[in-house]
């Protein structure tokens, strides 16, 4: 009938779970329901060194359905895509892509997308590329371009308003 | 025999990790490399996986059909493209609908993504395509007496089943070349740590601990250099050093090159070709370092 | 004079790191009645004993002592290397400096002091040590088995198939035991019935299987080789020879569907005259003396309506219990295992809500000859539940009620949470409170993954209680995985009991001279080396008597113990130990305390001679009689007062 997380009386979104267990399917051969919560992802994340994400306990909600509370939790964005969850699963789940399902929901959700995403988002949709090229330093303090070095024109989409459209179907898009 | 290959540079290194694009053109061609200079190629797609995973699998689809439409075999010497490249393929090849789908909004651009292309990244090029051999072949001034750790990047070792460049838990690719290179290689237990950039962009005071954290550990060692393979890593340990040393507040000094400017070095190319001056970190010590 | 040789083993390091041997073989060489004394690493290897019988052979020994390890371990070993070598095996003599000296000190000096004073009082011994020859015992071919679960059924198909006679005690009308009441078993989801059914009619119709079915063993007596068994029938009222299973009787009884049938776990109802499930064997109805009409009141309407209904005149209200005798050589005991009555753990609320239930009455539920013929309905209301909570180890791994795993609950929940998704469908929401998930067997992990994949919410942790609310139960459970406190509405709670030992396994134990374990179930002679026997010659175990298991382990444990009493049934005479009392007939006065004391009724009064006697065949050497005697009658042979207290002298 029903469970709830008498803590912050939470209810399983099992709508949503199963939209991200969908989506997961459709990329990943990944299905959070057998994690056996053994928490090797967690004994070997780069991030749980350092932050407090605990990509076990990442799965043990998602597998209660408490997704609303991970969507909104700031710990999910301190993945470091190590990969290294995802490696050594003893049960071929991958918290890594669990989050990055999660942050995909919450920004759906029109959750604030946190430090320089936005601005690397705006340059894509603008030149293709996150960033412009670059004026950088070298060891002897003169600054450089690339055109300074010799290096062949920057390849990035030739007609813009074209690459633009490509990518405005997929605002449009769920997975 | 000659192997061409369309150059997919990605963002961060024709856009600021110069160094690399500079020594791997100069090397690369050395060995029977053809590099092929595509005109149109896009971000990856990698760094908007966390905002809209969607937009990254049609982004790199994108690239991948530039290069169908070529009929070039592609070579990805950035880590994080080459994952998001390799992983797809791995989604088109196993999703038809999916595969279908992308097609439909690739169309806006004339654009389809066909069948799978063969992907290299620096690390198998020179070692399984070119071959130790040929590398030995050209080693003029071998780097005798250089301990020097090797980085290789989360991205190109990991995840195993989509198939990686190297080994996810013991790769050694990197340290047969260098000591092809005449280099003495060192394994290190920090060897598979992450270099802390995908935090750059959200959460660089941690990104820049992890960088840090590793860097110490290699100096700690006695080690006397550090290669890498990655523009994104090479930001981290090089560009940012000095910072990253701030962070975890030891003074860091470590030289960190590029595999391909170590190669360069080796071969006896002079280094401005090979952008070294382009290293923030001390890499004259390596060149000062090495007894020919 | 006697010519003792004195053997020192080492024990690889065992006895030598802390035991000085060369001095202690040095020092055994010059003992009285001593002629050669050697020491070797491994005695007990084949090299050991090789040096033993060439000894023996070169010094013309006619007595040996070897010091070693308890004679626990080896002394059957050295006994037979003396008979090899041409001594008397009796004349062997263990000298344990090994448990008893090497292991317990670490003084090697004093070690090996206290090590010589062993010696030579086993020294003493083995001079004085009587050459005796073990009695012979005809074996009689036939085999008791008591229980007619699915171990039993194997025991006795196997030793059936093996040619020996068997009697198969069931206490039930009908064999079948738990497994009949299980609808699939994991892991692999075999129909139970589907398998166990063929079994059951092979028993029924193998012609070396007597199936004494509604029956209990009253009492045995005699040893190994030759048990006499008396067993009582229960009235059945039923004449099973004119019975032909049609039911009429069942259709017709007054009390039809007024009674709760024990075979569904009190979720269905039966008559007076029943049959306890559709397969049963043998296949022939019963009368419950205690529920029916006519017995108990002595009038059911005008006339019983079964009797009147049964065209075969097969019921017989006149039949009276039956006690019979059968002779065997052998025994296995297959009583099996009773369910706790989850009662007991109160605040789980199993007497509270009818929605709380057990897995096995849950099996009932889901089996198709069930009494909801397969549909899962919530008790209280015949609806289909929207959701089912699962509760692992209730009074398992609990040191207020079983310390013990039941080893099966896991595995039944998951197999349970699979059937019901099958028949339930994906909307239902099912979870599983467990505290570790053990599925440790053959299959069992797949399986277990398997389940975890079929949206199942597993919470680790025991919730405190079950409270039963208007129209569903409330649980609390803080999971340890999220580390949070979740509240689960549910419609039903399906308890995992624990596996006990049969309500009367002490009383069962003692007619039949059996241990048990601190747990109350049969005890094996050794846990590793010896799974199926026990500690009385002649008597196995098998299935979940000896401890909780499932049907794979069950079956296996069948047919070992099956194999083991064919190594008995298939001789024609048993050696019998000689190491038993006798009696000193110059001495013995007839006053009979030792009859009253043998635990093994191995003693009698001759009447004529007005002496004690004692049953070679049944004595097993305890010694309690000895002790007893107040005129010192009874001797043990080889252990003679005597012997001993020259051990004693030699010591002091
Ligand atoms: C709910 C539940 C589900 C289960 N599901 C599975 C499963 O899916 N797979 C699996 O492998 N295992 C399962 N098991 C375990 C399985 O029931 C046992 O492994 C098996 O039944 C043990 O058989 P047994 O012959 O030792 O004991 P029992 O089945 O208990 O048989 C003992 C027999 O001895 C008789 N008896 C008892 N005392 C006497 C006496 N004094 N004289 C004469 N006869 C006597 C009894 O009447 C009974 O017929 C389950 C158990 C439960 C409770
Ligand atoms: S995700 Fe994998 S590694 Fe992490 S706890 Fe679950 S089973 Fe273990
Ligand atoms: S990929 Fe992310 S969650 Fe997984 S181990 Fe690395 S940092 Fe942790
Ligand atoms: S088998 Fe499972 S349910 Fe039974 S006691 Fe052991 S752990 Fe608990
Ligand atoms: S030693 Fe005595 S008491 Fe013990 S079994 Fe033999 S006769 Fe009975």
């Amino acid at each position: 009938m029903s469970i709830i997380d008498l803590t912050s009386m939470g209810e399983p979104q099992s709508e949503l779970r199963k939209e991200l267990n969908d989506r997961l399917t459709k990329l990943q051969d990944e299905i959070s329901d057998y994690c056996f919560q053994c928490a090797r992802c967690t004994s070997g994340c780069e991030a749980h060194k350092l932050l407090e994400l605990e990509p076990h306990k990442i799965v043990a909600l998602l597998k209660r359905g408490l997704l609303n509370e991970l969507i909104n939790a700031d710990v999910i964005w301190t993945c470091m895509t190590c990969q290294k969850c995802r490696e050594r699963c003893p049960q071929r789940v991958a918290p890594i892509e669990i989050l990055f399902a999660l942050k995909n929901i919450a920004v759906a959700n029109g959750k604030q997308i946190p430090g320089k995403y936005t601005a690397m988002l705006q340059s894509i949709l603008t030149m293709g590329l996150i960033q412009d090229v670059q004026q950088t330093t070298t060891r002897t303090n003169t600054t450089v371009k690339r055109d300074d070095l010799g290096l062949p024109p920057l390849s990035k989409p030739v007609d813009a308003a074209k690459f633009q459209a490509g990518i405005m179907k997929i605002a449009m898009e769920k997975v | 025999m000659k192997k061409r290959y369309a150059l997919f540079p990605g963002c961060l290194m024709p856009t600021e990790q110069y160094a690399y694009e500079l020594s791997l053109r100069e090397t690369l061609p050395l060995l029977g490399v053809e590099l092929v200079d595509v005109e149109g190629f896009s971000c990856c797609g990698e760094p908007m996986k966390s905002v809209n995973q969607l937009l990254t699998l049609y982004l790199s689809a994108r690239n991948l059909a530039i290069a169908q439409k070529h009929h070039l075999d592609i070579y990805v010497p950035c880590a994080m493209c080459h994952l998001a490249l390799t992983e797809c393929q791995h989604i088109l090849e196993k999703n038809p609908a999916m595969k279908e789908r992308i097609n439909g909004m690739l169309a806006a651009e004339e654009l389809t993504y066909t069948e799978k292309t063969h992907l290299v990244h620096t690390v198998d090029l020179l070692h399984d395509v070119i071959g130790i051999q040929t590398i030995k072949e050209h080693v003029k001034k071998p780097l005798h007496g250089l301990k020097i750790a090797a980085h290789y990047g989360c991205h190109i070792l990991r995840p195993k089943e989509i198939g990686r460049p190297d080994d996810s838990e013991n790769p050694q690719k990197i340290e047969t070349i260098l000591k092809a290179l005449g280099a003495e290689p060192v394994n290190y237990p920090q060897k598979l740590d992450c270099c802390g950039a995908p935090l750059l962009a959200n959460l660089p005071e941690s990104a820049l601990t992890k960088t840090g954290q590793k860097l110490q550990a290699i100096q700690e060692q006695q080690i006397q250099g550090l290669v890498d393979v990655c523009p994104w890593c090479h930001k981290m340990f090089d560009s940012r050093q000095t910072k990253a040393g701030e962070t975890v507040a030891v003074k860091l000094d470590v030289p960190v090159v590029y595999l391909t400017q170590l190669l360069g070095i080796a071969f006896g190319i002079p280094p401005e070709k090979l952008g070294l001056e382009l290293n923030l970190s001390p890499v004259e010590k390596l060149q000062q370092e090495a007894k020919p | 004079m006697r010519r003792i040789g004195v053997f020192v083993c080492h024990c690889g390091i065992n006895i030598a790191q802390n035991v000085d041997v060369k001095t202690l073989t040095e020092y055994a060489s010059h003992l009285n009645g001593v002629v050669v004394a050697k020491e070797y690493k491994y005695m007990c290897s084949d090299v050991g004993a090789t040096l033993i019988k060439d000894t023996i052979k070169e010094f013309k020994l006619d007595g040996i002592v070897i010091a070693s390890c308890s004679p626990r371990m080896h002394e059957h070993t050295f006994r037979r290397v003396a008979n090899d070598g041409g001594v008397n095996p009796y004349r062997v003599e263990i000298s344990n400096i090994r448990e008893q000296c090497s292991w317990a000190h670490s003084d090697k000096q004093k070690a090996t002091e206290k090590a010589k004073y062993l010696v030579r009082s086993a020294v003493s011994k083995a001079l004085s040590l009587e050459p005796l020859k073990p009695s012979t015992l005809k074996v009689i071919p036939e085999a008791l088995i008591i229980g007619g679960g699915i171990a039993g059924i194997q025991a006795s198909l196997d030793l059936a198939n093996d040619g020996f006679k068997v009697h198969l005690v069931e206490r039930d009308p009908s064999i079948g035991g738990h497994m009949a009441q299980l609808d699939k078993t994991f892991p692999t989801l075999d129909c139970s019935s589907c398998i166990l059914t063929p079994k059951m009619m092979e028993v029924a119709n193998h012609e070396n299987i007597e199936l004494l079915s509604y029956a209990e063993i009253v009492s045995i007596e005699g040893s190994i080789g030759n048990y006499t068994v008396k067993i009582r029938k229960k009235p059945r009222y039923v004449d099973v020879d004119k019975c032909t299973g049609c039911g009429d009787c069942a259709t017709n009884c007054r009390l039809k569907d007024r009674i709760t049938s024990e075979f569904n776990q009190g979720m269905g109802k039966r008559g007076a005259a029943y049959m306890p499930f559709p397969q049963a064997v043998p296949l022939k109805y019963v009368i419950d003396d205690k529920k029916c009409l006519f017995l108990t009141k002595g009038k059911c309407g005008d006339e019983p309506l079964c009797k009147k209904a049964c065209a075969q005149n097969a019921i017989c209200f006149d039949q009276k219990e039956e006690i019979i005798e059968r002779k065997v050589g052998a025994i296995i005991v297959a009583t099996g295992y009773d369910v706790m009555d989850p009662a007991v753990v109160y605040e789980y609320g199993y007497d509270q809500s009818p929605d709380v239930i057990t897995t096995l009455e849950l099996e009932r539920l889901i089996s198709s000859s069930g009494p909801t013929k397969g549909e899962i309905l919530r008790p209280s209301n015949q609806q289909k539940p929207k959701s089912v909570t699962f509760i692992l180890c209730v009074g398992s791994r609990d040191e207020t009620q079983c310390s013990w795993c039941c080893r099966i609950g896991c595995m039944t929940a998951l197999k349970q949470v699979y059937l019901l998704r099958e028949k339930l469908g994906e909307d239902v929401e099912i979870n599983v409170c467990y505290n570790d998930l053990r599925s440790f067997g053959k299959g069992y992990e797949e399986f277990y993954r398997k389940v975890r994949g079929l949206h199942t919410n597993m919470f680790r942790g025991r919730p405190s209680e079950v409270r039963p609310m208007t129209d569903h139960l409330k649980i609390d459970i803080f999971d340890t995985t999220t580390n949070k406190l979740f509240e689960i509405k549910t419609d039903m709670v399906v308890l995992v009991p624990a596996m006990m030992p049969r309500k009367d396994a002490a009383e069962f134990a003692r007619l039949l001279h059996l241990t048990l374990s601190g747990d109350g179930f049969f005890l094996e002679a050794h846990p590793k080396l010896r799974p199926v026997d026990t500690f009385v010659n002649g008597i196995f175990i098998a299935g979940c008597c000896q401890a909780p298991k499932d049907i794979q382990d069950t079956v296996s444990q069948a047919s070992a113990a099956a194999s083991r009493a064919t190594t008995i049934l298939s001789q024609e005479e048993l050696e019998i130990d000689p190491l038993i009392a006798m009696v000193d007939e110059d001495v013995c006065t007839g006053c009979g305390i030792c009859i009253e004391v043998c635990p093994y009724e191995a003693r009698t009064l001759n009447e004529r001679k007005r002496i004690a006697e004692v049953n070679n065949a049944l004595c097993a050497g305890c010694g309690s009689c000895i002790a007893a005697c107040p005129s010192n009658a009874s001797i043990h042979k080889n252990f003679t007062k005597k012997q001993l207290l020259n051990m004693v002298d030699d010591i002091m």
